[in-house]
C-alpha cells in the first residue's frame, strides 16, 4: 500500500483528509507540525508527503527544504494560498507539485499517483541493465539507470526533475509545450504552467553553466522548452 | 451659455488693463506734445509778426505811403496772411477781399488799447493763429498764420498713439494668455495625475515641491489618492481574506463529503439524497470561492506573452470533452498572439461552460487575430439583457428558468474582467441562424 505523510496544522482538515486518503487506498500518517513531519519522515519514510505552507513553528517552505535535503521523496504542497509568489517559492524550495485548497480528494489522489508512477520508473530502473545513453554535448541522460551526468560527473536531481529531463531528452531538439510537459510528467490534464517553469529553473541550476543564457535547456518563447546539445 | 474660461477672463483683464494704461499715456503725451508744439508755433509766429510789423511800421512812417506796396514787400510764405488797419481802413497784400472779418473783436479791442495780442481762430474751418500788433499812429498790424500743417502733424501723432494703445492692449492679452498658461500648468499636472489614477495607476502622486504655490492642492490631491488606494486595497484584501478563510473549512467539507460519498450505497435513500445535495453544494461553494478570489485579484495587469490561441482553445475544449474540430481558426490568424494564457484559458472556459449550461451547448469556437468567439445553440440573449449580462451575480433568463444550481453568477463577469485586463472587451451578439455569439477581443499590445 502506498504511504503518505500529511503535515497539516488544522485538526479538522487533518482528520478529514486522512480518512479521505485512506478511502483512496493510502496508508496515511498525519502530523500537526513541520518538525514532527521531518522527524517522522526520517524515522519511517512515506512514499509521498503532503505539506501545508502555514504551519506553527517551522513553516512549510523550510519543511520542504529539510525533507528535500534528506531525499527526493515527492512532495505536494496543499495550501490555501494561491499567490504566484507563494507557489513559486514552495516549488523553488523543492516541492514537486502544488494544489490549492480546497482540493478534491480524487484530484489529489490522481496527482499523488502520477508522481509515484513516474517516479517508480526511475526507482526501479537500476535493476535494468544500462541500455541507452542520451547525449547532449557534455550532458548525458541515462533514462533506465536514472542517472544524469554533466562532463562525466553525476548530477543529483529529484525524480520529477529527472522525469522532466527524460521527457525532453526523448525528443531531442523538439519543442515541448508546457501543457505537454505537465501532462506527461505531472499527469495533469490541465494545470498550472508555473510548475513546469520552476522545475525547468531548478534543472538549469544543476545542468547549466550559466542559467541566464542556458545552453542545453532552452526556452522557445510562446511555445515551450527543448533540450539541445 | 458656455461659461467663460479662466484663461479668457484673465487675458481679457490683462488686455483691458493694458488698454486703459496705454490710452492714458497716449492721451497725456498727445496733450503735452500738442501744447508744446502750439506754444512753439505761436512763439515763432509772434516773433515773425513782430519782425513784419517793424518793417510795416517803417514803411508807413512817411506821409501818404503806398500801404499795399509795403505789405507786398513782406516776405511771407503761403501760410501767412497779413492785414493792416489804418485809421479804420483795412489793407491787405492782394486784391483779394480783406479778411478783416476774421479778426475777432477781443483782439481789436486789445489793439485799440495799444496792446499786442494773439488768438487762435477757425477761419473757413481751418485752424489759424492771428497776431495783432499796434503800430505807430492809429494803425494795427495783423498777421494770420495757418496752423493746418501743425494740425496734420498732430493728427498723425494721434493715429500713431492710438495704434500703439491698441497694440499694447493686444500685447497685454497675449501676456495674459501666456501667464495663465504658466499659472495653470500645475492644474494641468493635477488633471494628468487624476487621469492616471482613473486609468488604474494608483501610485500616481504630485510632488508639492515642484509647484510651491499649489502645494495645498497637491497635498490634498495626494491625500485623496492615498485614501483611495488604501480603500481599494482594503476592499481587495477583505475579499481575498474572506475567500481565503473559507478555503480551510471548505477543504474539511470536501474531504468529509468524499468520505460519506464513498459510503453512499450503505445509506438509506433519504440520507443518500441529503448527502448528494451536500456534496453538490460543496462543489458549488468551491467554485464560488474560486471565482470571488479571481475577481478580487483581477486588478493586476495581464501577464501577456506570445500564446498559441488555437492550441489553447483546443485544450480548453478537450478538458470539457468537446471535439477538437469544434475549434476553427479563421484565415490570417497569426501563430501566436500576446495574451495572459491563464486568464484567456479561464475566460474561454467560462464562455464554453456558459454555452453548455444555458446555451444548448457550444456549436463552434472560432479563433481570429486578437479575438475568440463561442457560438451556442440556445435561445440567444435578448437585446435588453446584453448590457448587464457581464455584471456580477447577474443571471440571464436562461439561468433562472433552469433553476440553475451549478453556476456562480460570476462566470461572465470574470470573462469581462479578463478581457478588460488585456485592454479588450467581452460582448454578446446574435449568431446568424439562432443562438448567441459571445466574443472576447484582446488587442495585441504587449503589457
Amino acid at each position: 500500500m502506498n504511504s503518505v505523510l500529511l503535515i497539516e496544522d488544522d485538526d479538522r482538515i487533518r482528520l478529514s483528509l486522512t480518512m479521505a486518503l485512506e478511502d483512496e487506498g493510502y496508508a496515511a500518517h498525519a502530523v500537526a507540525t513541520a518538525e514532527e513531519g521531518v522527524a517522522a519522515q526520517r524515522r519511517n519514510p512515506a512514499d509521498t508527503v503532503l505539506v501545508d505552507l502555514m504551519l506553527p513553528g517551522m513553516d512549510g517552505y523550510e519543511c520542504i527544504r529539510q525533507l528535500r535535503r534528506d531525499d527526493d521523496v515527492p512532495i505536494v504542497v496543499v495550501s490555501a494560498r494561491d499567490d504566484t509568489h507563494d507557489i513559486v517559492a514552495a516549488l523553488e524550495a523543492g516541492a514537486d507539485d502544488y494544489v490549492v485548497k480546497p482540493v478534491q480528494v480524487k484530484e489529489l489522489a490522481a496527482r499523488l499517483r502520477a508522481l509515484r508512477r513516474r517516479a517508480r520508473i526511475a526507482v526501479t530502473a537500476p535493476s535494468v541493465p544500462e541500455t541507452s545513453v542520451l547525449t547532449f554535448g557534455d550532458l548525458q541522460v541515462r533514462p533506465e539507470a536514472g542517472e544524469v551526468r554533466l562532463r562525466g560527473e553525476p548530477v543529483a536531481v529529484t525524480r520529477t526533475e529527472f522525469r522532466l529531463l527524460c521527457e525532453l531528452a526523448d525528443h531531442p531538439g523538439l519543442v515541448l509545450s508546457r501543457q505537454q510537459l505537465l501532462q506527461r510528467v505531472w499527469g495533469h490534464e490541465f494545470g498550472d504552467e508555473r510548475v513546469v517553469d520552476v522545475h525547468v529553473g531548478r534543472l538549469r541550476h544543476k545542468i547549466e553553466a550559466d542559467t541566464g543564457s542556458p545552453r542545453h535547456l532552452v526556452t522557445v518563447r510562446g511555445l515551450g522548452y527543448k533540450l539541445q546539445p | 451659455m458656455k461659461p467663460i474660461g479662466l484663461r479668457t477672463r484673465v487675458s481679457a483683464a490683462f488686455a483691458l488693463g493694458a488698454l486703459i494704461l496705454s490710452t492714458c499715456i497716449s492721451l497725456m503725451s498727445y496733450e503735452s506734445t500738442r501744447r508744446t508744439l502750439f506754444a512753439e508755433r505761436e512763439r515763432t509766429a509772434v516773433r515773425a509778426a513782430y519782425f513784419d510789423a517793424a518793417v510795416v511800421n517803417a514803411g508807413i512812417a512817411g506821409a501818404d505811403p503806398n500801404v499795399s506796396d509795403v505789405l507786398r514787400s513782406l516776405d511771407t510764405g503761403s501760410d501767412r496772411y497779413v492785414l493792416l488797419n489804418r485809421d479804420g481802413r483795412w489793407y491787405s497784400r492782394s486784391a483779394e477781399p480783406a479778411a478783416d472779418a476774421a479778426v475777432p473783436q477781443a483782439l481789436r479791442d486789445m489793439s485799440a488799447a495799444g496792446e499786442a495780442g494773439a488768438q487762435r481762430i477757425l477761419r473757413d474751418g481751418r485752424p489759424e493763429l492771428i497776431v495783432g500788433i499796434p503800430l505807430a499812429g492809429s494803425a494795427t498790424f495783423y498777421e494770420i498764420i495757418s496752423l493746418a500743417e501743425l494740425e496734420r502733424t498732430l493728427r498723425t501723432l494721434g493715429l500713431v498713439l492710438a495704434a500703439a494703445a491698441i497694440m499694447v492692449a493686444a500685447g497685454g492679452a497675449a501676456v495674459g494668455w501666456y501667464v495663465t498658461r504658466h499659472a495653470l500648468r500645475p492644474l494641468a499636472a493635477v488633471a494628468a495625475a487624476a487621469r492616471e489614477i482613473a486609468a488604474g495607476d494608483l501610485t500616481t502622486r504630485l510632488n508639492p515641491a515642484t509647484e510651491p504655490d499649489v502645494a495645498p492642492l497637491s497635498a490634498a490631491f495626494n491625500d485623496m489618492a492615498d485614501q483611495l488606494a488604501a480603500r481599494l486595497q482594503r476592499d481587495r484584501r477583505f475579499a481575498a481574506d474572506v475567500s481565503h478563510e473559507l478555503r480551510s473549512p471548505l477543504q474539511t467539507l470536501e474531504a468529509a463529503a468524499s468520505v460519506i460519498d464513498k459510503r453512499r450505497a450503505r445509506l438509506d435513500d433519504r440520507t443518500a439524497t441529503a448527502v448528494g445535495l451536500l456534496t453538490a453544494e460543496v462543489g458549488r461553494f468551491q467554485s464560488l470561492v474560486n471565482d470571488l478570489l479571481e475577481l478580487a485579484r483581477n486588478d493586476q495587469p495581464a501577464q501577456c506573452e506570445p500564446t498559441d490561441l488555437t492550441e489553447l482553445a483546443v485544450r480548453v475544449c478537450r478538458q470539457r470533452n468537446l471535439p477538437a474540430d469544434m475549434v476553427e481558426a479563421v484565415d490570417g490568424t497569426p501563430e501566436t498572439w500576446p495574451a495572459d494564457r491563464r486568464r484567456i484559458e479561464q475566460a474561454l472556459g467560462n464562455l464554453i461552460d456558459n454555452a453548455i449550461r444555458y446555451g444548448g451547448g457550444p456549436v463552434a469556437v472560432r479563433v481570429g487575430p486578437g479575438w475568440l468567439e463561442v457560438d451556442d445553440a440556445g435561445p440567444g440573449v435578448a437585446e435588453p439583457d446584453r448590457a448587464n449580462i457581464f455584471d456580477r451575480f447577474v443571471r440571464g433568463p436562461a439561468a433562472n428558468a433552469r433553476g440553475d444550481g451549478d453556476g456562480t453568477g460570476l462566470g461572465l463577469a470574470i470573462v469581462a474582467e479578463h478581457a478588460a485586463a488585456h485592454g479588450g472587451t467581452a460582448t454578446v451578439a446574435d449568431r446568424p441562424g439562432g443562438g448567441a455569439r459571445f466574443r472576447i477581443e484582446i488587442p495585441g499590445a504587449f503589457s
